[in-house]
């Protein structure tokens, strides 16, 4: 029988510095993993433990795997110690991944926040694989300070890909050199460019944000079926077995980690 | 239907058990309880009883092991440990009818589904169920309240009842019924008179339960109930009382948690364990960054409710409680699942 639990070896071919505090892991599995955007591994720092992780690289490559990663807690204190060559491991992909066949012929509303925009860059790829596929692209992403944007280098590529992309960042509070808006992500909720009905917005980032950002949509007038929410729960197993990662009847690492609003919006402290 | 004498069914156990291991349980003079105990060999010492009622000890750690090494890495081989070869077959003697229950439930989420938990599967594949009726009862046990019986029903490889000189015995799956074929010397046919002695002992304890347990409502219909309930003050009120000992999900036979970790062993090699986990330990869900959706005691005690009677009733299609009242003997704060459901039930119906 084979065994589940243990990882599929994985050199870390290259490290990106995306901020002061996340960095983006460059890995080259021994064996090719075909993953769906939204779908998430678990990743193990030899020795210290596993975390589970939604790639932020392109779901049409399998050969290479990029996963982009906050320090912040013991397993991810050890990754960013990490220098090029380094040995790891990875488990998965586990997870039902983003609905993208709901979004076919679709307006799209992307909203993510800090490193949140990580496993939405894996969506951002397959969508705009296509743009025509779908009626219109929108990406509202968040930061408290310019230099705690990740993936800068790709803003112009996304915004310039067809006509119905749109990209726009913000920040919390005014910096220095930055012109364009200032605000919460929730701010860029208020006069949206895509027309709410029929739409699907999908959101992540800390869960403070997906909970305001889940109250703004609902103001707005998107209804709870037509949000869909990156949950953070704590995962072990990755395959429904060990228990821990419930939100109300669902278990996150089977069902999610993307949840449909609807689905959960009664489960006792859903944001945390 | 067959009857085996008392010296044939050792005989039948030994043969049973000749490339494995055997749990049975055994009354503790001392303590007045039944315990499950791992056979040191044979011949069996007489302690053994397959009457009476479930044991202190509930089976599912014969297939889901308290720790268990999942993976060594790095390994040229690391499928050599989920292979079926390595993993010794085991004979469960005396699972009552909440027993064999429980590992039917847990089965559905280890086994069923996308994913199977190798080590659970074979040990499971790997056990003969030798179940057995209840004669007796405990105060806490409540298997009747939610419409379960103190006696298998299935889920067993081979059911007994304790009868006057020996056992009546009938096969639950293909496996037994290839054992009592192949061991047609060791039986006799059953009299009528013994299947009415069994059915009399059975309503007897069946009679026992409902009276014991008059004062509790009947339970199958919770999972609605429960649902209403959910910012209840009951939760805050229960809370005040938890002591956060865990011993309420360790020695629940429906409770499956567990948790990966891994040990540092030398240079770059690790193991991976699995280790029994509680949802009522306040790092359970703890993510990092100390983030924690249940910090709190007061959802965590809830978690317990809500898990078993609402969430798997809609995940997995059943109440994920046999009945066995173990958690009430466990409780170090003498919490009683039917009064915290039965004062549910009453909030929620007026």
């Amino acid at each position: 029988m084979e065994n589940p639990y243990y990882p599929i070896d994985t050199v870390v071919e290259d490290i990106i510095t995306e901020t002061p505090t996340i960095k983006t892991f460059c890995l080259k599995p021994a064996r090719p993993i075909d993953f769906k955007a939204g779908q998430f591994m678990q990743l193990t720092m030899p020795g210290i433990g596993e975390a589970p992780f939604t790639p932020s690289s392109d779901p049409n490559i399998s050969e290479k795997m990029e996963i982009t990663i906050l320090k912040t807690g013991k397993v991810t204190d050890a990754l960013h110690e990490l220098k090029p060559g380094a040995k790891v491991g990875l488990r998965g992909p586990f997870g039902e991944g983003y609905p993208l066949d709901k979004l076919e012929g679709r307006e799209v509303l992307v909203v993510g926040g800090g490193v949140g925009l990580a496993p939405l860059r894996a969506l951002i790829y397959a969508l705009l694989d296509d743009p025509s596929r779908y009626k219109k692209i929108s990406i509202k992403y968040g930061a408290r300070m310019p230099e705690e944007l990740c993936f800068k280098r790709q803003y112009q590529d996304w915004k310039n890909r067809a006509d119905n992309v749109s990209f726009q960042p913000t920040i919390d509070v005014p910096a220095e050199g930055w012109d364009g808006h200032v605000g919460l992500v929730t701010t860029l909720l208020d006069d949206l460019d895509v027309s709410i009905e029929g739409s699907y917005a999908l959101s992540c980032g800390p869960q403070i944000m997906l909970k305001f950002v889940t109250l703004k949509l609902l103001e707005v007038g998107y209804k709870p079926p037509q949000i869909y929410l990156s949950m953070n729960r704590k995962m072990s197993c990755g395959m429904g077995k060990c228990g821990r990662c419930n939100v109300g009847q669902y278990y996150l690492c089977v069902d999610g980690p993307d949840m449909c609003y609807d689905k959960i919006k009664h489960v006792p402290n859903v944001f945390g | 239907m067959k009857f085996i004498d008392s010296t044939n069914f050792v005989k039948l156990i030994k043969k049973l058990t000749a490339e494995g291991e055997l749990y049975y349980p055994f009354l503790d003079e001392e303590t007045g309880s039944y315990h499950l105990k791992r056979a040191s060999g044979f011949p069996l010492e007489e302690d053994f009883e397959l009457g009476g009622y479930r044991a202190v000890e509930p089976s599912k750690g014969v297939a889901q092991h308290a720790r268990v090494t999942v993976a060594e890495y790095p390994s040229e081989n690391p499928d050599e440990i989920t292979n079926p070869d390595n993993i010794i077959p085991s004979v469960v003697l005396g699972a009552k009818g909440c027993d064999v229950n429980a590992m039917k439930m847990v089965d559905k989420v280890q086994v069923e589904g996308e994913f199977t938990d190798p080590l659970y599967k074979i040990r499971r594949d790997k056990m003969f169920v030798v179940a057995a009726d209840c004669d007796d009862c405990k105060e806490s046990c409540f298997c009747t309240l939610l419409g379960r019986k103190p006696w298998p029903e299935d889920g067993y490889d081979l059911a007994v009842s304790k009868i006057s000189g020996g056992y009546l015995i009938e096969a639950g799956s293909e496996r037994g019924e290839k054992v009592l074929a192949e061991n047609g010397k060791l039986t006799s046919e059953a009299r009528e008179q013994q299947i009415k002695a069994r059915d009399e002992k059975r309503q007897k304890v069946l009679a026992r339960l409902k009276e014991n347990n008059s004062q509790f409502p009947d339970l199958t219909g919770m999972p609605e109930k429960l649902r209403e309930a959910i910012n209840d003050e009951i939760w805050k009120e229960l809370a005040k009382d938890c002591v956060e000992c865990g011993a309420c999900t360790n020695i629940c036979p429906t409770c499956y948690c567990f948790l990966l970790y891994d040990r540092k062993m030398d240079g770059d090699y690790f193991r991976r364990l699995s280790n029994w986990d509680s949802c009522q330990l306040t790092g359970y869900a703890r993510m990092a960054g100390m983030l924690n959706p249940r910090a709190s005691l007061v959802d965590r005690v809830k978690h317990r409710f809500y898990h078993k009677y609402d969430y798997l009733v809609s995940s997995h299609d059943d109440i994920f409680c046999t009945g066995c009242g173990r958690c009430i003997d466990a409780c170090s704060a003498s919490i009683d699942i039917r009064d915290v459901l039965a004062r549910i039930e009453q909030k929620v119906t007026g």
